[in-house]
């Protein structure tokens, strides 16, 4: 029996977790609350095809269905999804090399136009910045990933560390490093920003 | 079909169900454990390296005129040294394997635990424990060379002015001392220099610096109590007693 939209809303995250050990019908309204958010993360960070992205996420909410019983209470909701996700992202695309596969991401200009619609027009200029030019996605994942988080999901350091485990200072040094790779590669290329 | 629905659906007809919480728990459990372990074992190897700097002493070392770094490398605790490497470095992978483990840099991680290490070395050294340890170590493993059996075979070389042993009777220059290999050796200690904390009695324990004259005969130029808990030593001479 599908739950309804209504009682979807009507619900935290952490009520959906309780309701769906007991009735897993109402995991799905979890699925559907971060699914275009999870969505875009995941072609962000892998620069996939929606249809690779939607594969991903059904894996990753598998994942998250298994483990919901250690969901650790002390750990925002969003951070450990993103944490599965994020994961589920990097071996998918780990084994998507394995296969032959270039390391190299082609960058499609129109996929990075599209990116930058998607956002809402209050999109502060930083944001804009790192959004509508194809740099981001020449950077190394460990920088890549950090500054989608920060400037693009809009986490703060100590959720960033959460997703992607690694101490809080790390993740201050990473997007210090990501942010000077970033500005150098978009010299090289005489690429210019506005905002 | 909504992604949603599609989910369900697979979860269902391959009927996956969440892993139950005593599974997450026990892993939580056991990580807990190999930290309290690796912590407890480190703190141990600690404790007994600081026995054995308390019992050898570098007193030694201002009189030697060999090769110190050899003589040094002599006495390092190299078992308990490396224990208390591969445990520290368990406790680190374990405290990271922790819940928030990842939080912690790993210089962080390093100072907690190494601290920890410390903090019940320590302890467990006051309160007699390593002494206790090592004893029972020393007992039970046939290759380990005991803190004790270092400390006499470093105090056993007359030749290079290092003697020890138990006086057996003692006139106002000269004492009668039996060493840890039962020699009997007359000494001479009219010029030695002599602490206030030792004893000068029939059945005492010294250490002695000084020149050797003859194969009984022995000139002291310091004499040093021997030092070291004796309960746990049945015999004079170092060995293994109770493995026997």
């Amino acid at each position: 029996m599908a739950v309804s939209k209504g009682i979807c809303e009507s619900l935290t995250d952490k009520e959906i977790i309780s309701k769906s050990l007991e009735q897993v019908e109402y995991f799905a309204c979890l699925y559907d609350r971060y699914e275009p958010r999870f969505q875009r993360y995941i072609q962000k960070i892998s620069v996939c095809s929606r249809e690779e992205a939607n594969d991903i996420l059904q894996d990753a909410f598998i994942k998250i269905w298994k483990n919901l019983n250690n969901y650790d209470d002390g750990l925002k909701l969003s951070s450990w999804l993103y944490r599965i996700v994020h994961n589920e992202t990097i071996s998918f695309c780990r084994k998507k090399r394995s296969y032959g596969k270039s390391n190299v991401v082609e960058i499609d200009n129109s996929n990075l136009i599209n990116l930058a619609e998607e956002q809402p027009d209050e999109i502060d200029p930083e944001e804009k910045y790192f959004l509508t030019h194809q740099v981001l996605d020449q950077l190394e994942l460990k920088y890549r990933e950090v500054l989608i988080l920060k400037f693009l999901e809009k986490m703060s350091y100590d959720e960033i560390s959460d997703v992607l485990k690694i101490p809080e200072g790390t993740v201050a040094i990473r997007i210090n490093r990501a942010k000077k790779v970033f500005i150098k590669l978009a010299d090289k290329q005489n690429i210019s920003f506005i905002g | 079909m909504k992604n949603a629905e599609k989910l369900l659906n697979t979860m269902k007809e391959q009927n996956i169900k969440p892993i139950p919480k005593w599974r997450f728990t026990l892993n939580r459990f056991l990580i807990g454990l190999a930290i309290i372990i690796s912590i407890g074992i480190g703190g141990l190897a600690f404790s007994i390296i600081l026995f054995s700097i308390q019992q050898l002493g570098f007193d030694l070392i201002t009189h030697m005129t060999h090769s110190t770094v050899e003589f040094l490398l002599g006495l390092l605790p190299f078992i308990w040294i490396i224990l208390l490497i591969i445990f520290l470095v368990l406790g680190m992978v374990s405290i990271k394997n922790s819940r928030k483990g990842y939080k912690l840099s790993p210089a962080r991680l390093l100072a907690y635990n190494t601290s920890f290490s410390i903090l019940f070395g320590v302890l467990f050294f006051i309160s007699g424990g390593a002494q206790w340890f090592e004893h029972v170590f020393d007992v039970n493993v046939s290759s380990y060379e005991s803190v004790r059996e270092k400390k006499v075979n470093m105090w056993s070389m007359p030749e290079k002015g290092y003697l020890s042993g138990t006086i057996e009777s003692i006139t106002d220059n000269s004492l009668i001392l039996r060493d840890f290999s039962n020699k009997r050796w007359v000494i001479d200690f009219k010029d030695a220099k002599i602490p206030a904390v030792l004893d000068m009695e029939e059945g005492s324990e010294i250490k002695l610096f000084g020149q050797m004259i003859s194969k009984t005969e022995f000139k002291a130029s310091e004499l040093k109590p021997w030092g070291g808990n004796q309960r746990f030593y049945n015999g004079r001479n170092g060995n293994k007693k109770n493995k026997d």
